[in-house]
Parts: structure tokens; sequence; C-alpha cells
């Protein structure tokens, strides 16, 4: 298990472009991909969680990945929110 | 009459249509463990409907709406091919729920889970998951979709909430109207309406049970007002102001993509005041020629801690790039006892507008402001940036405030960060002290910008928002006019560039009277840029002079006033 802590620097945090975004990016991956935000572990491939979960700009957040590309898809995931989600 | 909330501009007349969604009936019936396999295929190829008819829906929409409309519906697609979701409904299946119910719990369920978070796009989202939810339902149950492609022209459709999928149908030209019980101003029922130009009042009670089909109904996009079985004298006035305003619309669009001038041919300028690095992008819609206020506070709100220097410096960037190498005035942090900000030690004041706030608070925790400022010159790097400091009084705090950027420009060379060496740094006019000074200020400062709010308010002792003494709080009290006379003239005088950024810059009763004391750029909210070009380009500054001498002679507020009524030209 790999994991690395971040802000979200996004002015629309994991709304629902941004969000699409990540999801379609890491999806890819076999490994379980989690968020951990505000106590809560959000999987990081459900679209539908992701926006429940109301990630906004400036969130401290988690992301944890497992399994056996888990290194390749955190840094995926670690690299698309530092560069703001495909935001303008 | 009836009140509602006015979203999209405009008068409609026309013949009430009620649409009603049709309820969603179906039996929950228990599947039995050898028809489990058939009701999964059921199930996925409802799906695969959706996201084809869906897609249709968005290519259509890009046509008569626009792309950026489109995304919504696209985000249905993405919404409803979410593998956990369908995963929790064919979970359900396989336990010998009915397609039908096993989608409605897990669909309901995102939908309570959106509508209890705190957060009003993520509560705008349960509208499009009710909207999947429906229209799912109906394509399972073999219940065609309301077609109100077809309804006829003079339509003003009257419902209890828009939803996207209805509105990519709508043909605009046959319909006059929109009227819902529910969504507010950002709701997709406005962004849609807006986006079809068609008049819309939101939030009107009960409305679809008031109204009925085939009422004759008047609505108001402007006021928000309803007006049903109007009387021929309502129709006839509706008629005209219905006219008016698309004439003036289209008028107005005629300026588009202009440079702003007098009718003499001066050049001005009129950017936009926005609040976040979204607005920008509207301010460039709108044809703003730049931003003359982007109010930062937003990054210091509803949150725990200090933004760091890299959140702001991405939100400044942004905007900086937004505008792509247009103007954009920062102002720096204006924020005091009046705020309840939980990382900023502010103590309680009896009267935070004279308190300890704007640049006096920055000045007294630097490190704070410093990293504001250490933001705002990296950002510079990405576009045409001026700092602008709020309620300065004084120029002792210009100089602390320079001093603060040649140390912070000192650092970044060392550290070989690029950065604009020639930014431009400002004072926001605001108090009387600032003004009575403006002669001294301006040879410490790179511009002026005059934010006549605080300023009014300052200057004629009157609180803005205490209706006992709005009366004093008005633009047009020969006080107010000498200030900003001295205010302009003394930037002028220095060669600086001044300009405006309250509501004052998009008055055309005071236009005139700017433009003779020789005012550079007008800030206005995005949706004035047209109005405040337009009448700007019926001045010559000759004519101006010679209003502004007439007015300023006056000597009390209601003959300058009065005054300036007549001679308004849009």
């Amino acid at each position: 298990m790999v994991s690395k802590q971040l802000t979200v620097t996004n002015s629309q945090g994991f709304h629902m472009r941004p969000a699409t975004v990540f999801v379609n990016a890491v999806s890819k991956y076999k490994s379980n991909i989690t968020i951990k935000f505000n106590g809560n572990d959000v999987n990081a491939k459900s679209l539908m969680n992701l926006i429940a979960a109301c990630i906004k700009f400036g969130s401290n957040i988690e992301v944890v990945a497992e399994g056996e590309d888990e290194e390749a898809a955190l840094a995926e995931a670690v690299q698309l929110i530092e560069a703001g989600l495909g935001e303008e | 009459m009836l009140k509602g909330i006015p979203v999209s501009d405009g008068i409609g007349i026309g013949t009430v249509r009620i649409i009603k969604n049709k309820e969603v009936k179906f039996d929950d019936r228990v599947i039995p463990e050898n028809e489990i396999e058939s009701e999964l295929g059921r199930f996925h190829s409802a799906v695969d409907v959706f996201c084809e008819r869906t897609k249709k829906m968005a290519e259509e929409m890009e046509q008569s709406v626009n792309p950026k409309e489109a995304e919504i519906i696209k985000g249905h697609i993405q919404m409803i091919s979410d593998p956990f979701m369908i995963g929790q409904i064919e979970d359900q299946i396989k336990n010998g729920t009915c397609a039908e119910k096993a989608a409605e719990n897990t669909l309901n369920q995102f939908i309570e889970m959106f509508s209890a978070v705190d957060d009003e796009l993520t509560q705008q989202r349960a509208t499009d998951v009710s909207d999947i939810k429906k229209r799912l339902l109906r394509i399972l149950l073999g219940i065609e979709e309301i077609d109100l492609g077809s309804l006829p022209a003079g339509t003003i459709i009257v419902t209890k909430d828009l939803t996207p999928s209805m509105t990519t149908e709508i043909k605009k030209e046959n319909i006059n109207g929109i009227v819902t019980e529910k969504g507010g101003i950002t709701s997709h029922s406005a962004i849609l309406s807006r986006a079809l130009e068609i008049p819309a009042v939101l939030s009107v009670p009960e409305i679809t049970k008031i109204l009925k089909d085939g009422d004759s109904v008047i609505i108001d996009g402007k006021e928000g007002e309803v007006l049903s079985d109007p009387t021929d004298a309502d129709r006839q006035k509706y008629e005209k102001a219905r006219v008016d305003f698309l004439k003036e619309k289209e008028y107005l669009n005629t300026f588009i993509g202009k440079d702003t001038m007098t009718e003499d041919g001066y050049h001005k300028e009129v950017f936009c005041n926005i609040g976040t690095p979204k607005d920008a992008v509207t301010a460039v819609q709108k044809d703003g020629e730049g931003i003359g206020l982007f109010r930062t506070e937003f990054l210091f709100m509803d949150r725990k801690t200090a933004p760091t220097e890299e959140d702001q410096f991405n939100a400044y960037k942004k905007v900086a790039e937004t505008l792509g190498g247009r103007t954009v005035i920062i102002r720096t942090l204006d924020i005091g006892g009046d705020k309840d900000i939980p990382y900023m030690e502010q103590s309680k004041e009896d009267n935070p507008f004279l308190g300890y706030r704007a640049v006096r608070y920055c000045l007294g925790d630097k490190e704070l402001y410093k990293t504001q400022l250490r933001a705002i010159l990296r950002a510079s790097a990405f576009g045409s940036i001026w700092v602008m400091v709020p309620m300065v009084t004084n120029v002792y705090e210009m100089r602390q405030v320079r001093g603060i950027v040649e140390r912070i420009k000192t650092k970044l060379d060392k550290e070989g960060i690029p950065y604009d060496r020639n930014i431009k740094v400002g004072a926001m006019i605001e108090t009387p002290a600032a003004s009575l000074i403006s002669d001294i200020l301006a040879k410490e400062c790179d511009f002026f910008s005059i934010g006549t709010n605080d300023l009014i308010q300052y200057t004629m002792c009157a609180d803005r928002g205490n209706a006992d003494v709005a009366y004093l709080y008005k633009p047009y009290y020969p006080a107010v006019l000498r200030s900003l006379k001295t205010i302009i003239e003394n930037g002028k005088k220095e060669g600086i560039s001044v300009g405006m950024c309250g509501e004052g810059a998009r008055d055309p009763m005071l236009i005139p009277l700017l433009l003779a004391f020789g005012l550079d750029d007008f800030s206005v909210t995005p949706t004035s840029v047209l109005s405040t070009r337009s009448c700007i380009s019926k001045w010559t500054l000759e004519e101006a002079r010679e209003v502004a001498n007439k007015a300023m002679s006056l000597p009390t507020y209601m003959e300058v006033e009065e005054y300036l009524k007549g001679i308004v030209r849009k």
C-alpha cells in the first residue's frame, strides 16, 4: 500500500468535470484507489461517491493505492490533482 | 401578481402549458432465480439506451444551445456509468429485486447524499441524479418521454422543475417563457434559460396548481413577476416593454468586440469586478477589457487555516491566464472584524468599519500579507497583474506595502523565480483621508482605483445597510462629487491611471461627470459591460464637461439628481 497527503488546488475541487477527469484516468489501474477525506474512505473510481464527498478547493486529502500497480496509480493520481484536474 | 426569482431577463407573453412528469409507477416484484440473468440483461440494455439517447441529446444541444451546456448532459452518461453504482444495482438484482426497484433504491440513496451536503453545487447534482432516475425508469417501463419539441409557438412552460433533459428539446422560437416552482439563480433551469435567452421566473410557489393549460400569462424575467389573466392594458404595457427590451439588447450587442470610446474618439476601458477565478471566464465572455477588481477574500473564507502561497498563486495565475495579457487588478485582502475567520486573530470591535481591517490588518500580520503579495508577484509572470491596496488613509501605508513588495522581488530574484519587474502597485481610494491627500498619494502610487461604495459611506458617514440613513447613501451629494473630482484630477495631474470599481462606474447619471473629470477605466459587473460602453460612446468630452460644470454648481443632492436624470444617455 502506498499513499500521499496533498491539498486540492483547483478552484472547483472534485466537482462534476474535474472528478470525471480524475475517475477516467485512475480507472485504468487494477489497484484499489481510495481518497481519505474528512474521516471517510471514498472509492476514487466512483464518480458518484467522489461528488458526494464534496472535496473542495483547499481540502486536505490522502490518496491511497493498493494493488499490483499501486506505485503507478498513485503517481498519476497525485500528478493529476497537483496539476489542477484539467481545469483551465 | 405572483412573485418568484428572476433568472433570465426579458418579457414573455403567451399561453400556459403545464408540463407534468407522469409519475413513474411500477410493481415491485421479486425476480425468481431463473430470471435473474435476463433481468440483469434488461437493466444493462436500459443503461445502454439511456447513454445512446443522452449522447444524441448532447449533440443536438451543442448545435442549439452551446457546448458548455451540453457538458451537463454528457455528465449524465458519466454518472450512470459509475461502476461502483452499477455494481450496487446489480447486487440487488442478483438478490431478486427487480431492475426498477434496484435502480430507484440506489439512485435515491445518491440523491439523498448529494442533497445533504452543505454545498450548493453538490446539491444541484441531486437534480441531475433525479433526472437520470426518472429517465432510466421510463426506459425500463417503456414510457415515452414528454415531447417538448412539439409545443406550439407562444407557449409559456409551467412546471415544477426544469430538468436538463427537458431543456434539450425546447425549440426556443416557440417558447416565450419559463416558470417553475423550484430552482434558484444558479440552478440548471436558470443557466439553461439564460443560454436559450428565454425569459424565466423560478421558485413561484404552487404555480403548477394556480395556472391551468391555456391560461393567458405574462412573465417579467427582470422583476421576477408572473401576471395571470392580464387585462388589455397590461398586455399593451408589457408588449411595449418586451419590444423595448429586445431592441435594447440587439442594440447593445452591436458593441460586442468594439473599443470603448467617447463620441469624440477618446479611448477608455470597461473592466469587470470579479470574486473568483470562474468569474473571470464570465468577464471575458461578456466582453470585459480587463479585470478592474479581483476580490481575493474568497480564498480566505470558509476554511480553518490560511490559504498557502501555492493555493493563492494558482488562483491568481488562472485569472491572469484567462485574461490573456489584459489588465488584472488584484485587491489584497480586504477583511476586518465584521467577518469571522477563525485563523485570523481578530477581536470583536464596536465599529469594525472604522477598525482593524484591510491594509491595517495586513500590515499587522505581515506573514499573511507577505504570502499573499509573493503569490501575486509570482502570478505576475503569467499576465498583466496590478496590485491594489484597500482602505489606504496615508502615504506611509503605501510606502510600507511597496517596501514589502521590493523585498519580495529581491528574494524572487535570488531564487530565480520569474515575475513582472514593473508590476504596478496602487491604492484603492475609498476613504475621505485618501481623497484629501490624493495629490501627494498620487506621487507614490502607480494607479488609483476609486471604490465608490465605501467612499460614499465614509464621506457621508452613512452605513449603507441602515435603512434610516439610506437617503444619505447616494453619489449625488456635492460632497461625494467634489471628492471624486479631486481624486481623479489629482491622479491625472501625476499622469497615473485612474479607474473606478464601485457601482458608480456603470451609472449613466455619473458617467458624463467621470468622463469630464478624466477617469480612464470603468470597472463594472460583467453584465453591465455593454451598457457602460454604450453610454460612454454617447458623450463628447466637451458635452460631458458642460454637464459636470452644471452639476457641480448645484447645492443639494435633490437638484443634482433631478438634473442628472434629465441628461441620461444610453
